[in-house]
């Protein structure tokens, strides 16, 4: 029962890094129908950056999240004027095809750029906490993990605030339900797109510093791709709030699933959830039916 | 108020619009009237920035606007109601109401802009917090107009408000909008397939058909013309 319970720990805290990693990704493809496979490719590179910062200025991840999500909200907003912009042009269908041409290029390119740049070898990020728990009646609770479901919680949350609270996170909202009815409002869609383009940037940042605590190299990409497209189906596409359950549901499942057949097939669960779900309920867990 | 002088539009290859010219003075109603893909909704989406014409120009208060993108034409103060309302299905009556003044000129006004809102419709006020896509066709449409007015146009273009519609609810509409055009002096051009209702409340009115304006005047004086009579009215 213990060994149940600390394998269900396990999976809720990696659940709350699966919903951090697909946030950005739901974000803008809900906004604009940009299917950006190159998100795990971005979380993988904000890793390599919380590493250098640590090993260079010994700066604390959770802190470099205030230096990391700056820089990729200006990658993003480059990227986007350079690649993305032309798109706009195009009708949905043609916008999620292209998009996924240019982010698959762009992931290979990320990849390859890390293992040039810093080799294909493990790295770790390990400030004084790596490694300490709390023993609660047995079940231990490392502090990052805890830290890092916190930290998923509150990004998600502030998210669905800023997108519910402010105007123009409401204008977000109106672009990503009908483009031609937010200009007639007076919104730029133009400017709310790039800007909701380079906050799914930033928003790559945050589970980057995350992934830098455990071993990490420019391989988990694909995993970290994989990952986000399984919670975006899970949550309902461009749904926030499904994303934190969407993930947290994907933790669970990887733990039964390690729990009942054993550690090789986590994967396995993930991927057989994402063909159930596309099969017999494709408006996703949170979602209305269309 | 609105030139619209010498216009073409073309979708594509297609040429949608030929030589359109039409004038809607300070604080009049105007209706253009025409039967279905006579192109009356491409001249209000020309003239709210959505299409651009290829030939001719469109001038708003003396200003031209052919070029300006739709989203600072809404900050010139004309608002287009579109065919189909076009809410945000999604998000509360409350929302959209919001998002129709999002302009900066238009959010200090949001409480007072409400409360007139609510006097002419009160069936918006009751439906706060639903979302719009849950309203009956009527609700929306006047939530349609309602939002459209939360950023205070000086010009309002209608597009086939009456579309789908109990003609009982479409006269009460036309109504309000005869209403605020008196009370607030807006101007309002209108379009519409109801011809008989169109010309009603309008000074003035131009026939469209097949992309040209073939015949204008008074409403009432239209509305005994033999031209409309024979083509629209079926009576004649």
């Amino acid at each position: 029962m213990l060994k149940f319970f600390q394998i269900l720990s396990y999976g809720i805290i990696n659940g709350g890094l699966y919903g951090l990693v697909a946030l950005g990704l739901s974000l803008v493809f809900g906004v604009m129908n940009y299917l950006n496979v190159a998100h795990g490719g971005l979380i993988m590179l904000a890793s390599y950056v919380t590493f250098l910062i640590f090993s260079s200025l010994h700066i604390d991840p959770f802190l470099s999240i205030l230096l990391v999500t700056p820089a990729f909200f200006v990658i993003g907003w480059v990227l986007f004027k350079v690649l993305y912009q032309s798109l706009m042009k195009f009708t949905e269908g043609e916008k999620i095809k292209n998009s996924l041409l240019i982010s698959f290029g762009l992931l290979l390119i990320f990849a390859n750029l890390a293992i040039l740049l810093w080799t294909a070898d493990e790295r770790a990020v390990a400030p004084w906490y790596t490694g300490k728990v709390f023993d609660v009646f047995g079940v231990r609770l490392p502090y990052t993990g805890l830290g890092g479901l916190a930290l998923a919680i509150t990004v998600i949350i502030a998210l669905h605030l800023f997108l519910t609270r402010t105007y123009f996170g409401k204008a977000i909202r109106a672009v990503s339900l009908d483009h031609e009815a937010a200009t007639l409002m007076g919104i730029n869609v133009n400017k709310v797109c790039l800007v909701a383009f380079s906050i799914g940037f930033a928003l790559a940042g945050i589970p980057g510093v995350l992934t830098s605590l455990h071993a990490f190299n420019p391989a988990i990409s694909f995993d970290l791709t994989n990952k986000a497209l399984v919670v975006l189906i899970l949550a309902g596409v461009g749904s926030i709030k499904g994303v934190l359950i969407g993930g947290l549901f994907l933790g669970a499942v990887e733990a039964a699933g390690v729990y009942l057949v054993g550690t090789p097939y986590r994967e396995v669960f993930g991927l057989i959830l994402f063909v159930l779900i596309l099969m017999f309920r494709p408006q996703g867990l949170a979602g209305k039916k269309a | 108020m609105l030139e619209v002088e010498n216009v073409d539009v073309h979708y594509g290859d297609i040429q949608a619009l030929w030589n359109i010219s039409f004038k809607v003075g300070d604080g009049e109603i105007v209706s253009l009237i025409g039967s279905n893909g006579a192109g009356k909704t491409t001249v209000l989406k020309t003239i709210s920035g959505i299409l651009r014409p290829t030939k001719g120009n469109v001038s708003i208060n003396g200003i031209r606007s052919d070029a300006i993108p739709a989203h600072e034409i809404v900050e010139m103060g004309v608002v287009l109601i579109p065919e189909g309302r076009r809410l945000f299905r999604d998000m509360t009556v409350f929302e959209n109401l919001e998002l129709g003044g999002y302009i900066a000129r238009a959010r200090p006004l949001k409480n007072q802009n409400l409360k007139w809102i609510f006097e002419m419709f009160p069936v918006v006020e009751n439906r706060m917090s639903q979302l719009a896509g849950t309203l009956s066709g009527g609700e929306q449409q006047m939530l349609a107009i309602a939002r459209g007015l939360m950023s205070e146009p000086k010009l309002l273009l209608v597009d086939e408000l009456s579309l789908g519609l109990a003609p009982l609810i479409v006269k009460n509409i036309y109504d309000t909008l005869k209403e605020i055009n008196r009370s607030r002096k807006m101007t309002i051009l209108v379009v519409e397939q109801n011809v008989r209702l169109a010309l009603e409340i309008a000074d003035r009115g131009y026939i469209i058909e097949n992309g040209r304006i073939i015949g204008e005047g008074k409403g009432s004086d239209l509305l005994k013309s033999d031209q409309v009579k024979s083509a629209y009215l079926a009576i004649g």
